[in-house]
């Protein structure tokens, strides 16, 4: 097994454990740490990518390090906002949920209005 | 632009620029007083306009156009002397009324659609004039006072707009058939045999103007919206309005090309509904419900002309069937103001009121001298002597009886103070519209040469049209033995199927609402998400 | 690289893209800079001076017949970046513009701020999220390469997001949390797919692009990757989860920003990628699986809109519904490029659907907020009054309910017209049958709202505020360009030669 592949099945892994926090956790803060795991396996591949690009003889394809760049600024970005909502939603509420599902999470009533 | 032209747009122009007007509060409440200026340029166009010329608006790329030919000329003056004569009666009944602005915009809006439809030589034209035409009568319906208007309104509408869905599907597939492109309507019908999806089409038009006319079983809208509007609203809907969709079907129709299975199939729903409409009417007690039963009938009739010339490809359907729905217009419109004339009158001046609405309601059914008898006469030649020819008489001697009936209950509705007298401007606009349809009739039968003179008055003739009525007047004697043992069908008959279907979507949208509430889930909508694209992934590969 | 590449030269005219992009956020930042006081004046000057921009970007294509580019810093693709703009970019544009304008209009009554006073944080956010929507649409329709487009959605989302929750009750601010983790969900599917790409074909330009995909698996994952993000982005159902909360609880101007421009972003993206990237690649069935999402929402959408008892829930239902409209173009422009007869028809279709329904939504929705100002409330089944009290109001809610149902002369019908003759002209009847289904309850809900709100007030009613009239008419006025867009047909000019533009660009980008 070759570097690539190996970091290939590491991005693929982390994908997969980011989109199943993202689909099973109703607390927000979890979704959004489950997005940042799930972010980093994209970068990763992106990673990969450039790496593959090395075999052209240069020491690394710069295109998509620069890609990278930009896209982890704009995670964190998308990760700040969503932590200030929650903050804001804590604030006015004392509690922070997404879920307007009937299920485990404790539904709030503003939540069902809205459903 | 000559002027033909001319005619032409300010037919179409008064009434939209008055329409228009209307956004001004100060003006809409003046435009009452308009009502009876409004439509008579299209007068002046239906008389004086020549039938070649052509109002294009727009470039060679795309227009809209307008002309006028002989049925809808003739069509086209006779409604303009209804929207007059029934706008003059209008103006003195929103001087009664607290709010007058919904009316007054939504009668400009339907005259503007009305005139229009008439006018329109482009498919794109008709199909937007005839939305026009349905949201304002469906306005129109609305402003009656009734509990059920907005029901009503809300049928009328609804089943308008499906009515054009179907059109606007028949009208693309007649488009697509239509070589080098043409919207006009001329070419489209010119091209109709020949298209490859030619009975697809031609279901899809006939289902959709079928629906606009009233035939049955889709005409339980008819005696909902007459029922609630209010008089001049329903005199122009009865009259004018519902003939946009005969004229379209004149228009439309090849008439060149004999096409039986499609044209006796009309026939045989129109003649069903001219006999079903008859069985009803004499079931209803309020004479506005019996004129809208009556249309029902009347409008099967035609319907049943237009299917048996479709079915021989008899050229001269069109200039019958345009004859007998001008005579329906002026006398369905009239015998509503007389509705509402005798409705203020009193006892003691009934009969004034009472004998031109008897002479004209009979002619209807075919009493000799009259307009009836003459469109009739017209056509008898296409109806033939078989079944459908004896359906004919029969429908003669079933609505000379439903007219009576008619006149019964309009007699029992004078006003409770005997001495009591209808504003002059309405008697006016009655007794006008009731002579106009007792001469223009015979001036259209003479001015466009229909069939000669002594032909139409001469004995055997006279006698033909005669025998139906007496023995409608026998029947109706009949009737009146019978009393109260006839059963009463409510308004709208097969209408009242609709309750039920209203709870069944009611469950439907529930339904939906589920649906949506789950795929609004969270953990759903991320599966939903993988799962979107895996499919196209799938897709992708296997395409 | 071929030589017979059309794309690597800066046109005249080509620095109005940079513009058309720049102006609005150079606003955004002279707005933070000198808020409180003068962020409405500034957004006002940016309004003025980006619509003087982007007028200016329409003749120049006009008078050119062909797309404008700029290739950024002098590099061509594939190192560099290229902005163009063809005739669907330069449609797009205009109609941002005009719309943003009139909420600019619609919003002097709400986040208007009297001279001398300080602005509320509210009504800061409002202008200078206002703008930097409409810079970060003009990126999206302007961009010449996929990643850019990521960054300008990105943007687009971040300007969207705070819009939802301005007036920071908890339930709009879970609305807008929603809202923004879906949507990033959306996007990491769409950046997954760019960096595949680009590991494939080492190229992120558009026109590149479109010249080098070949079918092969990566291809395949990496357009359904990034279909499925923009889907989830545009909300078609069953991907609209965040929705209708979060148009329906925003106020009236932002819902009317987000509902008739902000969606339209991804959208716009995604008719690029199947129709200027893939139009080899994309087959019949997968554009007939998007259609049938399409359709799916334009049934569920419409039905579940009419049972609402709010009339804000409503319009945002109907957005759902009229989304699922703007994807059924896309069996048509495949099965119109097999038979060669070119896709115009349903190209052009499918612009004029976004484009009516842009301005009529944007209509509706401001005409709610001004119902629900005047009547305090907006229960669908307590609207009486509203129509004394507000005629210019419930005209312009009922002639752009009449584009969304698609009569004529709307943009609505045109849209509608064209669409339904690409269907029958490729024997797709079954979309025939859905457009007109969907119009009919279309109708049904405009036609309970128009009469509901016709209904004489109850006695002794009086309305609860008076809204200025400039309100009123900048809500008709946006009906009307909805409701009469379908006259511009009869132009000697206009559509005509704009869809040529459309036409050869859409073809051989």
């Amino acid at each position: 097994m070759n570097a690539p592949t190996l970091f290939g099945l590491c991005a693929a892994v982390l994908v997969g454990f980011g989109l199943y926090g993202l689909i099973v956790h109703p607390q927000p803060l979890r979704k959004v740490l489950s997005f940042n795991l799930m972010g980093s396996g994209v970068f990763l591949v992106c990673a990969v990518i450039a790496r593959r690009g090395a075999a052209a003889g240069m020491g690394g394809d710069p295109v998509p390090q620069a890609l990278l760049i930009t896209a982890i600024v704009v995670a964190f970005a998308a990760s700040a906002l969503a932590v200030a909502l929650m903050l804001r939603q804590f604030d006015e509420t004392g509690s922070s949920s997404l879920s307007n599902d009937p299920g485990p999470a404790p539904a709030k009533p503003a939540a069902k209005g809205e459903a | 632009m000559n002027l033909d032209q001319t005619l032409l747009a300010a037919a179409m122009g008064l009434p939209l620029l008055l329409l228009l007007a209307c956004a001004s509060a100060r003006l809409r409440r003046r435009m009452p007083a308009l009502f009876v200026l409004a439509p008579l340029p299209a007068l002046a166009a239906a008389l004086w306009a020549g039938h070649d010329s052509m109002l294009v608006l727009g470039n060679t790329r795309f227009a809209l156009r307008f002309a006028l030919d002989l049925p809808g000329a003739m069509l086209l003056g006779c409604a303009a002397v209804l929207w007059a004569l029934a706008g003059m009666f209008a103006w003195r009944y929103l001087r009664e009324r607290a709010d007058s602005d919904g009316l007054v915009v939504c009668w400009l809006m339907t005259l503007t659609g009305c005139v229009g439809v008439f006018l329109a030589a482009d498919m794109i034209g008709f199909y937007f004039l005839l939305a026009v035409l349905s949201v304002g009568a469906s306005g129109l319906v609305l402003q009656g006072e009734g509990p059920q208007a907005v029901r009503a309104s809300a049928i009328y509408l609804g089943l308008a707009l499906l009515a054009e869905a179907f059109l606007l599907a028949g009208l693309i597939l007649l488009a697509q058939a239509t070589p080098d492109g043409s919207l006009l309507i001329r070419d489209a019908a010119a091209a109709l045999p020949g298209s490859p999806w030619r009975d697809l089409t031609l279901i899809l038009l006939l289902v959709g103007l079928g629906m606009k006319a009233g035939l049955v079983p889709l005409h339980f809208w008819m005696p909902l919206a007459y029922g609630e509007a209010p008089i001049p609203a329903a005199a122009v809907m009865s009259g004018a309005v519902v003939k946009a969709s005969i004229l379209a079907l004149i228009r439309f129709l090849p008439w060149s090309t004999a096409l039986p299975d499609a044209g006796h199939a009309l026939a045989l729903i129109g003649l069903f509904g001219a006999i079903y409409g008859v069985l009803i009417g004499i079931t209803q007690s309020q004479p506005k419900l019996i004129l809208a039963y009556s249309s029902v009938s009347q409008m099967g009739f035609l319907v049943a002309v237009i299917g048996m010339g479709l079915a021989a490809g008899d050229t001269g359907t069109a200039l019958a069937a345009a004859f007998y729905a001008a005579h329906h217009l002026l006398v369905k419109g009239a015998l509503f103001l007389a509705v509402g004339v005798v409705m203020l009158t009193g006892r003691r001046h009934r009969w004034p009121m009472l004998v031109p609405a008897a002479v004209i309601a009979l002619g209807l059914g075919g009493l000799p001298l009259t307009g009836g008898a003459l469109t009739k006469y017209a056509a008898k030649d296409l109806l033939g002597e078989g079944l459908a020819g004896s359906v004919a008489v029969v429908s003669s001697i079933a609505t000379t009886l439903l007219m009576i009936h008619f006149l019964r209950r309009l007699s029992a509705m004078t006003a409770v103070e005997a001495d009591a007298r209808a504003p002059a401007a309405m008697v006016t606009a009655w007794l006008a519209m009731a002579l106009a349809s007792l001469l223009i009739p015979w001036a259209l039968y003479l001015a466009i040469p229909i069939d000669t003179l002594p032909k139409a008055v001469a004995p055997a003739a006279l006698w033909a049209a005669l025998w139906p009525v007496l023995v409608g007047a026998l029947l109706a004697l009949g009737l009146d033995r019978l009393g109260t043992r006839i059963p009463q069908v409510p308004a709208g008959d097969v209408g009242e199927v609709l309750y039920p279907l209203e709870d069944a979507s009611m469950a439907a949208g529930g339904w939906c609402e589920r649906v949506d509430a789950f795929t609004r889930r969270w953990a759903v909508s991320c599966i939903a998400l993988l799962l979107v694209s895996l499919l196209f992934g799938w897709t992708l590969m296997v395409g | 690289m071929s030589p017979a590449a059309p794309v690597n030269l800066t046109t005249p005219g080509g620095l109005l893209l940079v513009l058309a992009v720049l102006l609005p956020f150079a606003g955004v930042l002279l707005g933070l800079v000198l808020g409180g006081r003068h962020a409405q004046r500034v957004a006002w000057l940016t309004i003025l001076l980006g619509i003087g921009v982007v007028l200016a970007i329409t003749r120049a294509s006009l008078g050119s017949g062909a797309s404008l580019v700029y290739l950024l810093g002098g590099w061509a693709p594939p190192l560099g970046v290229a902005l163009r703009a063809d005739g669907l970019a330069v449609c797009m544009m205009l109609v941002v513009a005009v719309v943003v304008g009139a909420v600019g209009v619609y919003a002097n009554g709400d986040f208007g701020t009297p001279a001398g006073q300080r602005e509320t944080r509210a009504a800061l956010a409002f202008w200078l999220l206002l703008l930097a929507v409409w810079g970060s649409l003009n990126l999206v329709f302007v961009s010449g390469d996929i990643f850019t487009l990521y960054v300008a959605l990105e943007l687009l989302t971040f300007a969207g997001v705070p819009l939802v929750a301005l007036d920071g009750r908890a339930e709009t601010l879970q609305a807008a949390l929603r809202y923004l983790v879906y949507a990033l969900l959306g996007s990491m599917f769409y950046l997954l797919g760019t960096f595949l790409l680009y590991g494939a074909y080492g190229t992120l330009d558009i026109a590149l692009l479109a010249e080098r995909v070949g079918a092969q698996p990566v291809t395949w994952m990496a357009a359904a990757l990034m279909t499925a993000g923009l889907l989830a982005k545009t909300a078609l159902f069953p991907l609209h989860l965040w929705l209708p909360p979060a148009h329906a609880g925003a106020p009236a101007a932002a819902s009317a920003l987000l509902s008739a421009l902000v969606i339209k972003g991804a959208w716009f993206l995604v008719v690029r990628l199947w129709v200027d990237v893939f139009p080899g690649i994309v087959s019949l069935p997968a554009a007939q699986l998007l259609a049938a999402l399409g359709a799916s929402a334009i049934i569920v959408g419409n039905i579940v809109a009419l049972r609402q008892a709010r009339l804000k829930l409503l319009i945002a239902y109907s957005t759902v519904a009229q989304i699922g409209y703007l994807f059924l173009m896309f069996p048509l422009v495949q099965a119109l490029n097999a038979t060669q007869q070119g896709n115009a028809a349903a190209v052009t279709g499918g612009l004029l659907q976004a484009i009516s329904h842009a301005t009529a939504k944007a209509a509706m929705f401001m005409a709610a907020g001004l119902i629900y100002s005047t009547l305090g409330h907006d229960r669908v089944a307590d609207l009486r009054g509203a129509g004394r009290a507000l005629p210019m109001t419930i005209t312009a809610f009922a002639l752009a309910g009449a584009s969304l149902i698609g009569l004529p002369p709307s943009g609505g019908f045109l849209a509608k017209w064209l669409l339904l003759s690409a269907a029958i002209a490729t024997a797709q009847w079954w979309w025939v049958l859905v457009m007109l289904v969907g119009g009919l309850l279309t109708s049904a809900y405009v036609f309970m709202v128009v009469v509901r709100a016709m209904a004489p007030a109850a006695p002794g009613w009086s309305p609860k505020k008076q809204v200025p009239g400039y309100q009123q008419a900048a809500v008709l006025g946006l009906a009307l360009c909805s409701f009469l867009l379908g006259l511009a047909a009869l132009l000697p000019f206009d559509v005509a030669q704009i869809g040529r533009a459309v036409v050869p660009l859409v073809g051989s980008p």
